[in-house]
């Protein structure tokens, strides 16, 4: 990431410009101590001069909200200005001074709209914080006055809380009631700016003691940055909550969310008393103490996938590159790029108003797309399908540029989407619910709902849809608030509910492969690939040995795993460098075979590589193939003994339906199992399965609807309530219980005659 | 003697003609009149000379202050640009940490993919063996 800097260049203010704001893309509002509200347009880089300020307004915060943030667009907005006299003003779009409100003894230092911008808040040199209503009326008071000014405020995530600066600590305070305030100590200086970000919830501050610092949520510091010779005097969070800004005497710096500095500019321009970034996140504004505005436009965006590479190199050019090929393509666009993505050979760019898909093998013929709302959030690919996140809808399209569908569910909010709560896999779509965090929301690629939401205990954060096999091995990963990574079928067979379960704890961050089931995950500052996680449906105890752990120094601390592309992991340490790890390449072998279903390479392959987890991975899969021999061997090689004989068993079996039935038992498939049985017309055994894994219910309900075995399924359960000795609790029981007569002789002899039939049969 | 001339305060002079006042006075009157434009002429001269002095003096202060504003200016700017070169200084030190931290970072990540290109060299030197 790199900063082009450029100042408009003829007008400039008469005296210090203290606060900028963006009015929609391509202006920017700027006032100063000369008490003129000035217009700069980026596209045409003229300026115009909107009012003029009563000789005693010398603005200290300016914030302008605007309800419909498109381009070219501009909705019923309101700009706020606080000013030294203690007073606080809004304006009309034309720059009339519509309300002026005394709100605060002494200057007001900070005025800024709720993201909601049903309110706004203001604070000042008296050290109070006061909440007033879109037109100006006092709602309420939380922080009453202390003697201590307050520097700077900012609202939080939602509309119920906010931060605000006191001295050298840090305060969050809840609007809701009885909520104790969090006070920190942050800084060994005054604190002069905070920053909430609104997607990830984090925070930055910054100080006369020269340092910056990252804050998580909670108020714990996630970054510490080094002493700068010059007080911090501005601060922005870009949009999408990937990096911030800071501005000091003659700097300027962009970092990253993790606070290590991408970039760093040094312009002649004095103190940057505010800065300021677009709504699309490309561009920023900043106030200079040498009377200018300068403006700066984010290049030099990289994004890669295995050997290719693409670079923002100016505003609206792209360059193209390969790794195993030199040479590389240089892509112009008529106008601004806004987003890049690529993956699964597909680059796609967005600008302000088209989204061009480029195939990898023929570059230079893209398909072009109109976007419908001229403003894209977010771009996700999979492997045959995209997500664009627009204004106000999703958008799922083929890579030939048709829309698909638009999924949609009642709290989508899209503008506050977290990119890392949703996700697309090849044939799905899974979105954590933006009202309740602890639903998963899940359609096909057609917008159709997937059997019910999910819905986990705790509060969900990072989710992820996996990328191989075919529609019935899809997994879904979720990660909760307590950082345990959990894993889910998304979708469910036939009468049962999605299966979730554990797959680890302490996760920091995860990602599937880009085409396999393997997941790889950071648990502490340790490396964990699951090579075949579908294993906990079917035999939790081998869980962990197909599992890996990979401990490395180099990663550091708090690393994140970025990508998961072919066979290399990509993990970004805490000071910004990327770590690539490689992968055994013999588990995307193994599992190219399996899903072709040859077996007996993949058997010659583990025996050449002779490694456990290997072997552990072939195991479970070839019971899922119900491939008797290869699991046989596979058991036999990691010295699973009581399963190397229940497949002997099982290949005694003579009737075929009732040896792939058992197949699937092994596979912790229970439901298959007995719908095979079924099929085949093997209702006693179905539901002597049923009984034989204790689903009682579910036995009974088979018998009543076949009318047979009704009274064997009442004397096993009366069997086993009188062993576990208690009483029959379930009603469907009890009620036929007074209704069958059993004869306990009568069934054994029936069960015997069964037996008997089955032998028969084969 | 009294001449009834001098009474009535009538002189002859040496040339026989009839004066009002006695010769010598007369003529004496004369000189003084005589040395009375030259003092006024020397005085002239000389204020003409002092005034030129004064003049030059004048412009010498004028020239002198200006050469002097100049040195103050000059000195003053050969002290800011020593800050300058400071601030100058300062910036680019800061610039260039800024690229040290940004090759350690890429030391770091090529370190990482040559040791990722070792393991596969050593892979394939596995795999050719085995044939």
């Amino acid at each position: 990431m790199q900063l082009k800097l450029s100042f408009p260049k003829d007008a400039e203010h008469q005296d210090t410009v203290s606060c900028v704001s963006w009015n929609n893309t391509e202006e920017v509002f700027s006032c100063g101590d000369d008490h003129v509200l000035k217009k700069w347009n980026l596209l045409t880089t003229d300026s115009q001069k909107i009012c003029e300020f009563p000789e005693e307004l010398n603005p200290l915060d300016f914030h302008c909200f605007s309800r419909n943030i498109g381009i070219r667009k501009t909705g019923q907005d309101q700009m706020l200005i606080a000013s030294s006299d203690g007073k606080f003003h809004l304006l009309g779009k034309s720059g009339r001074i519509e309300k002026t409100v005394e709100a605060h003894k002494g200057a007001v230092l900070v005025g800024q709209w709720a993201p909601d911008g049903a309110s706004f808040l203001t604070a000042g040199e008296d050290g109070q914080v006061k909440i007033w209503s879109r037109s100006g009326m006092l709602r309420t008071v939380p922080v009453h006055a202390s003697g201590v000014p307050i520097y700077c405020a900012c609202w939080g995530p939602d509309s119920n809380n906010f931060l605000y600066t006191q001295g050298k600590h840090l305060v969050i305070k809840s609007l809701l009631p009885n909520v104790k305030p969090n006070r920190w100590r942050a800084h060994e200086g005054l604190i002069l700016k905070v920053a909430w970000e609104q997607i990830n919830g984090r925070i930055v501050s910054g100080g006369e003691d020269g340092r910056y610092k990252v804050w998580d949520s909670y108020g714990s510091l996630v970054f510490n940055s080094m002493l700068h010779e010059h007080p911090i005097t501005s601060i922005a969070w870009s949009p999408n909550g990937e990096m911030f800004a800071v501005g000091s005497f003659n700097t300027l710096r962009l970092c990253d969310k993790s606070g290590w500095s991408q970039y760093l500019d040094k312009p002649d321009t004095g103190s940057l008393y505010s800065i300021a970034w677009s709504a699309d996140g490309t561009q920023l504004a900043a106030a200079c103490a040498n009377r200018k505005v300068l403006l700066a436009h984010v290049i030099g965006r990289r994004v890669e996938w295995g050997p290719l590479e693409a670079t923002t190199t100016r505003r609206k050019t792209v360059v193209m590159s390969n790794a195993v090929h030199s040479g590389s393509d240089t892509l112009e666009f008529p106008e601004r790029v806004i987003h890049l993505a690529l993956a699964y050979k597909h680059l796609v760019v967005v600008t302000t108003t088209q989204c061009y898909v480029h195939n990898i093998n023929n570059i230079n013929t893209p398909v072009i797309i109109d976007l419908r709302e001229g403003s894209v959030y977010m771009v996700l690919l999979a492997e045959k399908h995209m997500i664009l996140v627009e204004r106000s809808s999703i958008g799922v399209y083929s890579y030939d540029g048709r829309l698909i569908s638009s999924p949609k569910w009642p709290s989508l909010n899209t503008a506050t989407l977290n990119p890392s709560q949703i996700s697309l896999g090849p044939d799905c779509i899974a979105a954590r619910d933006q009202a309740d965090e602890k639903v998963i929301q899940i359609f096909d690629i057609n917008g159709k709902e997937i059997g019910t939401p999910l819905s986990h205990t705790t509060q969900i954060g990072e989710i992820g849809l996996s990328n191989g096999g075919s529609a019935f091995e899809r997994l879904l990963a979720f990660v909760d608030r307590t950082r345990d990574l959990y894993i889910a079928t998304v979708h469910p067979r036939p009468s049962t509910s999605r299966k979730i379960d554990k797959l680890g704890s302490v996760v920091q961050s995860f990602k599937w492969n880009s085409h396999l089931n393997i997941i790889a995950a950071i648990q502490d500052t340790s490396l964990t690939l699951w090579y075949y996680p579908f294993i906990i449906f079917v035999d939790k105890k081998l869980l962990r040995r197909t599992a890996v752990i990979k401990e490395s120094s180099e990663f550091g601390h708090r690393p994140q795993v970025t990508t998961y592309v072919g066979n290399h992991v990509g993990i970004r340490r805490s000071d910004g460098a990327l770590i690539n790890s490689g992968v055994s390449p013999y588990l995307a072998i193994l599992h190219g075979y399996s899903m072709s279903g040859s077996w007996k390479d993949a058997l010659r392959l583990c025996r050449m590589v002779k490694d456990e987890a290997l072997w552990a991975c072939l195991a479970v899969m070839a019971t899922q193939g119900k491939e008797i021999d290869t699991a046989e061997s596979a058991y036999a090689a990691i010295n699973q003994f009581d399963k190397v004989l229940y497949l002997q068993h099982i290949r005694e079996i003579k009737l075929k339906p009732v040896q792939m039935a058992e197949m699937s038992l092994l596979g912790g498939n229970v439901q298959e199992a007995e719908a095979l049985l079924l099929q085949n017309g093997m209702i006693f055994r179905a539901i002597m399965t049923n009984i034989s894994t204790h689903n009682w219910e579910r036995a009974l309900e088979i018998a009543t609807r076949n009318r047979t075995h009704i009274d064997t399924v009442l004397l096993y359960r009366q069997r086993f309530m009188d062993r576990l000795g208690k009483q029959e609790a379930n009603e469907k029981f009890n009620m036929l219980r007074s209704n069958v007569e059993i004869n306990e002789e009568q069934i054994d002899v029936k069960v015997q005659y069964e037996l008997e039939k089955e032998k028969d049969r084969s | 003697m009294t001449d009834p001339l001098t009474r009535l305060n009538l002189f002859f002079d040496d040339l026989n003609h009839i004066r009002i006042i006695q010769p010598e006075l007369a003529s004496q009157t004369s000189d003084l009149r005589e040395e009375c434009i030259d003092f006024t002429n020397s005085i002239e001269s000389f204020k003409n000379i002092a005034d030129g002095f004064i003049n030059i003096v004048a412009s010498l202060a004028q020239e002198v202050d200006k050469e002097k504003m100049k040195a103050i200016g000059a000195r003053n700017l050969v002290k800011s640009m020593a800050k300058q070169r400071e601030a100058q200084e300062q910036r680019l030190q800061a610039l260039l940490l800024e690229k040290t931290t940004e090759l350690e970072r890429l030391r770091i990540q090529h370190q990482s993919l040559a040791k990722t290109e070792s393991e596969q060299l050593e892979m394939m030197d596995r795999l050719l063996t085995l044939q």
